[in-house]
């Protein structure tokens, strides 16, 4: 389902149907899922429609840029250690209108076939709401549905002087980059400040979206996603995320 | 022969500066006149253009202060160092402003009293624009807060003008000051009913729910055996953003879908002893257990009627 579509088009995968076609001098998007029925009307005719994963924090509706990824189980890790560990989070599928001579892309819907959820992160009178997920935590990238789930390669760094325990990882959208083939993937790394706070942050892959510390043979190039987030015009937001109320 | 007049040159009134005569020409009027009006259509562009490149990037109570800010700042420093065109000294103009201002102070205590009031609210913070508010009595949105009063928009869509010394000194209800907030509802079920499986479902409800928050977790209890049902107290928090919309679609939801399990919300019930001759007893007896297999549920206010 992910990639550049040529107008018209109509696919079909895991119960969710899109289709875009040629009214007179128009484009008509439907797309349905489950009882949901979205139908716009794009004026012009050189369109083309790019469906790719976004950043998971525009469903049921976008009150907050943060993902806040709960551990399964929680994490011991020692004194000036690094270590990388898989995990995973939702994924949305971002649906962009693009114009086919200058590519510029403007977003037409966005869906999620996952259970959506919230919760706030730090205390009710000073505290952030995040976007809700709860992941395993893999030691190699797992095998998921592409469309409803992604995998994070996350570096763990302990900079401080004494053991820490980690049961969840917050992160701002802003930042956020999505990577997609055949899975989709993100890479991110948190640094552990003492036993309370740590930064984090996302990292870009190499230009050409190889997949790094996979053997030679499994190498393949990963496209980068567009995010709803990074069509915005940002002016001084923060790329970083702070988790000051523990970890 | 026409004299040769020039109007601009014309003395209008002589004043003394720094010990010298000074004599205020209608050129330097004029002159006053058009620097003031040039400023406030200079500060209102930068406004203007401030505004509309910051709208996105700015919150819009920020954005509101520093523009006014700007705005008056502006102003008043032209108008200050535009004095002297006009034979004013401005150092003079401080301490004469000084002197009248206590004694305007004095004389209007209510306005001086909403200025303060006003520069305070607006040094503190406990409201911004936008934010949702109970100000002695009143609730809305703040659509605005200016010098000498506040503006509420009230849920019904009505503009109320609140003085700004009553705003800073009643008790001010910030709905939205927090990031989160919790509503609660009190479900009854019959004493016949099974509590565990009504919690149990109640609780699968509020997990479906996207803005039920999962921390700080919701608890649902049986609070209390009352009168005509078992009551079971449901408490949800939510982002203040969706509060409201929640509250009102939840409990409905948790209502059918007890009903659908079949656990029912009981009316008030009583059940009435008769005292009766001997040889009606057993007929009556033997009408109130058929009652009583009817209404299957443990009543609790008991009454004997003679």
């Amino acid at each position: 389902m992910y990639g550049y579509h040529d107008l018209p088009v109509d696919v079909e995968e895991e119960g969710i149907s899109i289709s875009m076609e040629r009214v007179g001098e128009r484009w008509v998007y439907r797309r349905k899922f489950e009882d949901e029925e979205v139908e716009k009307i794009i004026l012009g005719t050189e369109k083309c429609l790019i469906i790719n994963p976004v950043e998971p924090l525009n469903t049921p509706k976008e009150i907050t840029p943060n993902l806040l990824i709960e551990f399964e189980k929680m994490l011991l890790l020692g004194a000036g250690e690094k270590q990388q560990i898989f995990l995973t989070f939702p994924v949305e599928i971002g649906i962009f209108i693009s114009e086919k001579t200058n590519k510029s892309l403007e977003i037409l819907d966005v869906l999620s076939l996952v259970k959506q959820k919230f919760t706030l992160y730090g205390e009710v009178s000073n505290g952030v709401v995040c976007k809700y997920w709860k992941s395993r935590v893999y030691t190699s990238p797992p095998s998921l549905n592409p469309l409803e789930e992604g995998v994070m390669e996350l570096t763990l760094r302990n900079t401080s002087s004494e053991w820490v325990k980690i049961s969840k990882a917050v992160f701002n959208a802003y930042g956020m980059k999505l990577y997609y083939d055949g899975d989709v993937f993100m890479k991110a790394r948190m640094d552990i400040l003492n036993k309370n706070s740590a930064e984090t942050s996302f990292e870009l892959l190499s230009p050409d979206g190889e997949r790094k510390g996979a053997l030679l043979k499994d190498r393949r190039a990963r496209k980068e996603a567009f995010g709803i987030y990074g069509l915005r015009k940002l002016g001084l937001v923060p790329l970083k995320f702070y988790m000051g109320w523990g970890l | 022969m026409i004299p040769d007049i020039n109007f601009f040159d014309f003395v209008l009134y002589h004043t003394s500066m720094n010990g010298e005569v000074y004599n205020v020409t209608l050129a330097a009027l004029l002159k006053f006149v058009f620097i003031l009006a040039l400023s406030v259509v200079a500060a209102r562009v930068l406004t203007v253009y401030l505004r509309r490149s910051l709208q996105d990037r700015v919150s819009k109570d920020v954005l509101e202060a520093v523009i006014k800010l700007l705005y008056y700042g502006t102003l008043g420093v032209v108008f200050i160092s535009i004095l002297p065109l006009i034979g004013l000294d401005p150092s003079g103009l401080l301490l004469a402003g000084g002197v009248a201002g206590i004694v305007i102070g004095f004389a209007s205590q209510n306005i001086v009293g909403n200025l303060v009031s006003g520069f305070f609210l607006m040094i503190e913070r406990p409201i911004k624009i936008g934010d949702q508010v109970d100000v002695n009595g009143i609730s809305g949105y703040v659509s605005d807060i200016r010098v000498i009063s506040t503006l509420v928009r009230t849920y019904d869509g009505l503009l109320v003008r609140i003085p700004n010394e009553q705003v800073f000194t009643t008790n001010i209800t910030n709905l939205v000051g927090h990031p989160v907030r919790r509503f609660e509802y009190t479900v009854g079920i019959r004493y016949s009913d099974d509590a565990d499986a009504a919690i149990r479902i109640i609780k699968d409800l509020i997990d479906k729910e996207p803005f039920a928050l999962q921390n700080p977790a919701p608890s649902v209890f049986v609070n209390d055996l009352g009168d005509s049902s078992v009551n079971i107290s449901v408490r949800v928090w939510s982002p203040v953003s969706e509060w409201f919309g929640l509250k009102t679609r939840l409990l409905w939801v948790i209502k059918k879908t007890l009903e659908e399990n079949g656990i029912e919300v009981p009316f008030p019930q009583r059940v009435l002893h008769f005292e009766v001759e001997d040889k009606k007893r057993p007929q009556i007896i033997e009408d109130i257990k058929e009652a009583e297999e009817i209404e299957n549920v443990l009543n609790h206010e008991e009454r004997t009627l003679y």
